[in-house]
C-alpha cells in the first residue's frame, strides 16, 4: 500500500454488474453471484491510477472514492 | 452545418460498411446533425456522432430515455411498445430489476467457466473450414459458434440451433428494404406489434412458448430455468414477458458477435502486420479483440428520447426529441482516438469504444462474453497458423447492424510458421 492509494465504495442501487471494475482490478471487485452487485473485497484500498480507470470505465457509475471530490453518496437505505 | 449528403433512413447508406467520411463530416460540424422529418418515414431525429456525447446521452437514461418512444429511429405506437418491451426498451429501476435476474451469467469471472466449452466450438467450425480448404467464413465459422454458445446458455438443444440463426437472420432483414411476406411462419399477429416488424419475432415468440413448457417440466442448468422460476416483487414474468426476454438474449447475442467475427476475418486479411504482431505476443489478444470490436461496430446505432429541455454537442432538445446515437460513427471520433481509422491492436484502454455502448445502464450485458468468444477464436486461429484469402464480403441489408452475410474465404497455413500446440495465454 502506498501514500497514493485510495479507497472506493460502490453505489449498488446503481451497479448493473457490468463487470467491468472485475475486469480491470480482480483483487477489490467481484460480482457477488447472489446479489449481483460489485462488491469491495478488503479494505477497497487501490492506486489511484487503477481507481480512476475503473470509475471512468464503470459503465453505470456505480464506484467512486471515498472522501473524493467526485464522491457520490449511495442513494437508499 | 455543412450538407451531408447521405440518407441515413437508407440501408443502402451503409451497403459497403460504415460511412467513415459522411460521419466525419458530421463530427466535425457544429451541434448536432438533423435528419428532416418526412412524410414516408415520419419525425426527424438528431443523430450524435461525436464520442463524448455518445457517452453523455448514454449515461443519463433520466434524460434520454430508452422507454419513452422507440430505440430504433422509427416510431412505433404505444400499444407496440409495451407488446414488444424487453428489458433493452426499459429504463431504471425496472430495467435494473430484469437485467439483475441474468447479469451474474455474464460478469468476467463467470463467463470464464465456458472458455473450454467455446474452444471446442472455434476447434470444431476451423477443422471444418480448414479441411475443406475454401467456404463461407459466415455461414462456417462466424455465425454457428456465437449462437451456439448463447443457445446452450439459454438451454436450447443443439438441433434447433440452425432454426434460431434463420430467425434472427430475418429479424434483422425485418429493418431492411425486403421484408418477409406478413404470414410467413404461419404468423397472424400484427406486424406493427412484432419486433423489427418480422414475423419472425413471432415465430421465435412460439420457440420460446414451447422451450418454457419444456423446462417447466424438466428444469435445465441454463438461463431460460433461472428466467422461468425467477421472481420480481413476489412475480414470476409472464409468457409474453419471458418470450421477449428470450428473443433478446438470442438476438444479442447471435447477431452481434457474428458480425465481429466476419469482419475479423476481414481484418485479419486486411491488416496482416498487426495480426501478425498479436500472434507473437499474445498478451495483445485481449486489444485485438477490442479493436476489431471498435473498428466493426456490430451495433450501428440506438436511440434514445428526449424528456426534458437540454442541450447536447452545442444543440438544444426538447421533450419528445429523438437522438441516434452512432456508435459506428463515435468509434472513430479523432477526438477521442489517434488515427482512428487505423487498426491498432495496442490501443490505450480509456477512452474506450463505445461499440458496447457509451455506459450506462444499457451497457452490453454480453460484452465480457463477445471478448471470450473473440479471444478464443483468434488464439486458435493463431495456434494453427491459419491464413485467410478472403473474396468480396456481401453486407446485410441494413442501417441498424453491420453485419456481413456472406464472406468467401481460402483457408491454409503459413508454412513459415511452426504449428504450436501451447495453451493459450494472456
Amino acid at each position: 500500500m502506498s501514500a497514493d492509494d485510495v479507497a472506493v465504495r460502490v453505489d449498488t442501487e446503481v451497479c448493473i454488474a457490468g463487470g467491468q471494475c472485475e475486469l480491470l482490478a480482480p483483487d477489490i471487485f467481484e460480482i457477488d453471484d447472489d446479489e449481483v452487485v460489485a462488491v469491495v473485497r478488503g479494505d477497497g484500498r487501490l492506486p489511484r491510477n487503477v481507481a480512476l480507470e475503473v470509475i471512468d470505465r464503470c459503465p453505470s457509475g456505480a464506484i467512486s472514492i471515498v472522501g473524493g471530490s467526485d464522491h457520490i453518496p449511495a442513494s437508499g437505505p | 452545418m455543412s450538407p451531408v449528403e447521405v440518407d441515413l433512413r437508407d440501408a443502402r447508406t451503409f451497403d459497403r460498411g460504415i460511412p467513415h467520411e459522411a460521419f466525419a463530416r458530421m463530427r466535425a460540424a457544429s451541434g448536432l446533425h438533423r435528419t428532416p422529418d418526412d412524410l414516408r418515414h415520419g419525425r426527424g431525429f438528431w443523430s450524435v456522432t461525436r464520442l463524448a456525447d455518445v457517452v453523455e446521452v448514454s449515461r443519463d437514461p433520466g434524460t434520454y430515455s430508452s422507454e419513452v418512444g422507440h430505440i430504433q429511429m422509427y416510431d412505433i405506437d404505444e400499444d407496440c411498445l409495451s407488446a414488444r418491451a424487453s428489458m433493452i426498451d426499459l429504463d431504471p429501476p425496472v430495467h435494473t430489476r430484469l437485467r439483475r435476474l441474468v447479469s451474474s451469467a455474464f460478469t468476467p469471472r463467470h463467463v470464464q467457466g465456458y472458455r473450454s466449452a467455446i474452444r471446442r466450438r472455434v476447434r470444431r467450425q476451423l477443422d471444418r473450414i480448414e479441411v475443406a480448404g475454401d467456404g463461407d467464413w459466415v455461414t462456417e465459422v462466424a455465425a454457428p459458434i456465437p449462437i451456439g454458445v448463447i443457445c446452450d446458455l439459454m438451454g436450447v438443444p443443439e438441433q434447433d440451433h440452425d432454426h434460431l440463426v434463420e430467425l434472427s437472420d430475418h429479424l434483422v432483414a425485418g429493418t431492411s428494404s425486403e421484408p418477409l411476406p406478413p404470414d410467413a411462419y404461419g404468423n397472424t399477429t400484427e406486424l406493427r406489434l412484432l419486433p423489427f416488424n418480422s414475423p419472425a419475432a413471432s415465430a421465435m415468440s412460439a420457440y420460446a412458448d414451447r422451450l418454457a413448457g419444456r423446462l417447466r417440466d424438466e428444469p435445465g442448468d441454463d438461463l431460460s430455468t433461472q428466467l422461468l422460476h425467477a421472481e420480481i416483487d413476489g412475480e414470476r414474468l409472464s409468457p409474453a414477458e419471458f418470450a421477449n426476454f428470450f428473443r433478446l438474449m438470442i438476438f444479442a447475442g447471435n447477431e452481434t458477435t457474428r458480425s465481429a467475427m466476419a469482419h475479423l476475418a476481414l481484418h485479419h486479411a486486411a491488416f496482416p502486420a498487426a495480426f501478425g504482431r498479436v500472434a507473437g505476443d499474445r498478451t495483445l489478444l485481449g486489444g485485438l479483440a477490442e479493436e476489431i470490436v471498435r473498428y466493426s461496430s456490430p451495433i450501428l446505432y440506438f436511440r434514445r428520447t428526449v424528456t426534458r429541455h437540454v442541450e447536447l454537442g452545442g444543440t438544444p432538445l426538447a421533450p419528445g426529441d429523438k437522438v441516434v446515437m452512432w456508435y459506428a460513427a463515435a468509434n472513430f471520433d479523432e477526438r477521442a482516438f489517434d488515427a482512428p481509422l487505423e487498426f491498432r491492436p495496442d490501443r490505450p484502454t480509456t477512452p474506450t469504444h463505445s461499440a458496447f455502448g457509451g455506459g450506462g445502464a444499457h451497457f452490453c450485458l454480453g460484452a465480457s462474453l463477445a471478448r471470450l468468444e473473440l479471444v478464443e477464436l483468434l488464439d486458435e486461429m493463431f495456434d494453427r497458423g491459419l491464413r485467410l484469402t478472403v473474396g468480396e464480403p456481401s453486407y446485410v441489408d441494413s442501417n441498424f447492424v453491420n453485419g456481413i452475410e456472406h464472406l468467401p474465404v481460402r483457408v491454409d497455413r503459413d508454412r513459415r510458421r511452426p504449428t504450436t500446440t501451447n495453451e493459450s495465454t494472456r
